[in-house]
């Protein structure tokens, strides 16, 4: 059984859209709202970026804020960084995250520390908006990423799964005085909102989804599941096929990478006392590490009966699909890692 | 054209390339190619004129449009085209793909960030100056690469030391959606050479003897002072990568390009109406050269995708594990 993200939405069918288009919708409402946010990057304007995600906004606001720029993503990052200085809301569109290399700079050094370094007197209003997941891409285009953004000081990281999410969450990075990266998944980005078991229907009008709460997709009683973004369809498929082992899977969307939701966490963890992490991203340094030990140091060693975690254990993501299905997860493989927590408990 | 030879050979050279590509446009549809396949189909008299400047030794450091590039660095055409399909028995084994091919012995290797490639040349270019060879590094990239930080830094840089760098940019009008006039401060990438104070010149790119000339020079000025820059003029006849709708750019200017500018189709009239080849011996010529690639791609076809079990190797040359493996 699963629940939807937003039960409140269940009433109304399903619009036939992708989630690239609520992306898309969420930035037309937050541009129509506020004059000052401008979405900045390559192919965004004629072409609407190479997902469809910032379809239609060229034509609704022109080409003064949304700009086609050059393969400069140094250039564009500090101008994002110059830009907030100044007043505005920019949206800056690396386009696949794998390429954050060549600004990352610019990202940790300006955008993520001014608000510190300046005392608290200048705001980075900033949205680094770009696209990860595994998607047999090979090694320079299948990252996801988001650990090496948690790990820099004064970024919030969020990553939604599914198109109701994704169109609210841009909607609150937008509106957020925090400088935000917003991961998409490519793997997601041109899926059809109606094929997802939840958060399919996306309202036509403006909405906000808190940047920080994690969701609670399918409730369970034995083990804790705590993914996020691609990952959870693959999750809650596993979920039920786990039925049949006798594990009963909560499974919990984090949707905000910085910050951790632990209340949700807590709560969930309270009632299993069982915690499995499932990351697309590296494991090593990254964001299982944070939330297994971070569960410990909160709610204490004696807590938990099990904690595990599964992930790319560390591997550049191969070209070949039969090696790419080794290292991410997927259906199947988070299938045995709920089992094998079953098993140990 | 007094060398019917070498005619013939450029020839046969281009329509590889083009049927090479082809065949890998297959391995799209049977879905055994995955990813955004980068073809450079109208691009093959750039490639076969690199291909007649670059030597043995020479090193070719190349994009994400880069299997011609390849093909000119004289790399087999079977392992290569069996990475493209992500083969065990690829250049690479299978863990590059398409757009990560290297071969270390003719000092050959890509990469899928644009701009990224051309640093790389210059560590090629230096580490001939430390070996005191007189071998060059060429760096070949596109139009929107050379507005990437990395091209101003290189370009400095190998100035500066006077290294044997060619930078070859295939300019295609076109990154992604975005075309060159609207992305270029200047109206020839040529023209930016005075800025690093090395000799740059604009060629016709689908004129295979005028772009080879050019990087002739380019080549002769490296080997003896520093670097230099060929911008070859050409036009990317498919979407920016196999699935693009290409809706950002004009149907009937890509359509015309296509049919009046097809590099391979305008040195084959070329040839025939100037006596060179007759008809006869260019469709024996076109023949063979597909049934070289129809015999490599069934062989490629044959083979097996690498085994998952060898998805932890080569993380470090050690034998050392995946970092939680
Ligand atoms: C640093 C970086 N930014 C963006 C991209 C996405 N991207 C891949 S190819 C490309 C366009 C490249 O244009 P050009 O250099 O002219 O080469 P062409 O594709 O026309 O051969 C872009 C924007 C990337 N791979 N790396």
């Amino acid at each position: 059984m699963t629940m939807t993200a937003n039960p409140t939405n269940e009433t109304s069918a399903p619009r036939n859209i992708n989630i690239s288009q609520a992306v898309a919708e969420g930035l037309r409402l937050a541009m129509e709202a506020d004059d000052r946010v401008v979405v900045i990057g390559e192919d965004v304007a004629t072409q609407g970026g190479v997902f469809g995600s910032t379809r239609g906004l060229l034509k609704a606001f022109g080409p003064e804020r949304v700009l086609d720029t050059p393969i400069s993503e140094m250039a564009f990052t500090g101008m994002a960084v110059g830009l907030a200085m100044d007043g505005y809301r920019p949206v800056i569109e690396i386009m696949f995250v794998d390429f954050i290399g060549v600004c990352l700079e610019q990202v940790y050094n300006a955008v993520a520390k001014i608000p510190y370094m300046s005392g608290g007197k200048v705001d980075m209003p900033v949205v680094i908006k770009t696209a990860g997941g595994s998607i047999g891409a090979a090694a320079q285009h299948s990252q996801t990423l988001w650990g090496l953004f948690g790990h820099l000081p004064g970024l919030r990281v969020v990553a939604p799964s599914n198109p109701y999410d994704s169109k609210g969450m841009m909607a609150a990075a937008v509106a957020s005085d925090d400088p935000v990266v917003f991961i998409e998944h490519k793997g997601l980005l041109l899926e059809r909102a109606q094929d997802f078991e939840f958060g399919a229907n996306v309202p036509r009008e403006a909405y906000d989804v808190p940047l920080d709460k994690a969701a609670v997709v399918r409730p369970g009683s034995d083990l804790t599941l705590v993914t996020l973004s691609g990952s959870v369809r693959h999750a809650l498929t596993a979920a039920d096929a786990a039925i049949l082992s006798g594990v009963d899977v909560e499974v919990i969307d984090l949707r905000s990478i910085v910050p951790i939701d632990w209340e949700t966490i807590g709560t969930s963890l309270a009632k299993t006392r069982a915690l499995l992490v499932v990351d697309e991203d590296y494991l090593g340094y990254g964001l299982s590490g944070e939330l297994i030990t971070g569960a410990i140091e909160r709610f204490g060693l004696g807590s938990l009966d099990y904690v595990g975690r599964h992930g790319n254990p560390g591997i550049p993501v191969p070209a070949a699909l039969s090696l790419e299905r080794e290292i991410v997860p997927g259906t199947e493989s988070i299938l045995n890692a709920i089992v094998r927590a079953g098993a140990e408990r | 054209m007094n060398n019917p030879e070498l005619w013939r050979d450029r020839y046969r050279l281009m329509v590889l390339m083009r049927r090479f590509e082809e065949a890998c446009l297959t391995g799209v549809a049977s879905r055994e190619i995955h990813g955004e396949l980068h073809t450079a189909i109208g691009q093959e008299a750039i490639a076969a004129a690199l291909a007649e400047n670059i030597r043995e030794g020479d090193a070719l450091a190349s994009t994400h449009r880069n299997h011609l590039h390849a093909i000119a660095k004289g790399i087999p055409l079977y392992p290569l085209m069996a990475e493209i399909f992500e083969k065990e028995t690829g250049l690479c084994g299978g863990f590059g793909g398409h757009m990560h091919l290297f071969d270390k012995e003719r000092r050959f290797s890509t990469t899928g960030i644009v701009g990224a490639s051309l640093p790389v040349a210059l560590g090629h270019a230096y580490a001939a100056k430390l070996r005191g060879d007189d071998t060059v590094a060429f760096a070949v990239i596109g139009d929107g690469s050379v507005n990437a930080g990395g091209f101003h830094e290189t370009m400095n840089m190998a100035s500066v030391l006077g290294l044997a760098l060619v930078v070859v940019i295939e300019n295609n009008e076109w990154a992604i959606s975005v075309p060159f006039s609207a992305a270029s401060s200047t109206a020839k990438l040529a023209e930016r050479a005075v800025a690093y104070a090395i000799p740059g010149e604009r060629v016709d790119g689908l004129d295979v003897d005028a772009t080879s000339q050019a990087i002739g020079r380019a080549v002769a000025h490296a080997r003896s002072t520093g670097p230099a820059l060929v911008e070859a003029m050409c036009y990317r006849f498919r979407g920016h990568y196999e699935g693009d709708l290409d809706l950002y750019r004009s149907q009937s200017e890509k359509t015309d390009r296509t049919t009046t500018k097809d590099p391979v189709v305008l040195l084959r009239a070329q040839l025939r109406d100037g006596g060179m080849l007759d008809e006869a011996t260019l469709e024996r010529l076109e023949s063979q050269v597909s049934a070289e690639i129809d015999a490599v791609l069934a062989q490629v076809r044959a083979d097996k995708q690498p085994d998952r079990s060898r998805a932890h190797d080569h993380v470090f040359a050690s034998g050392l594990k995946g970092a939680v493996a």
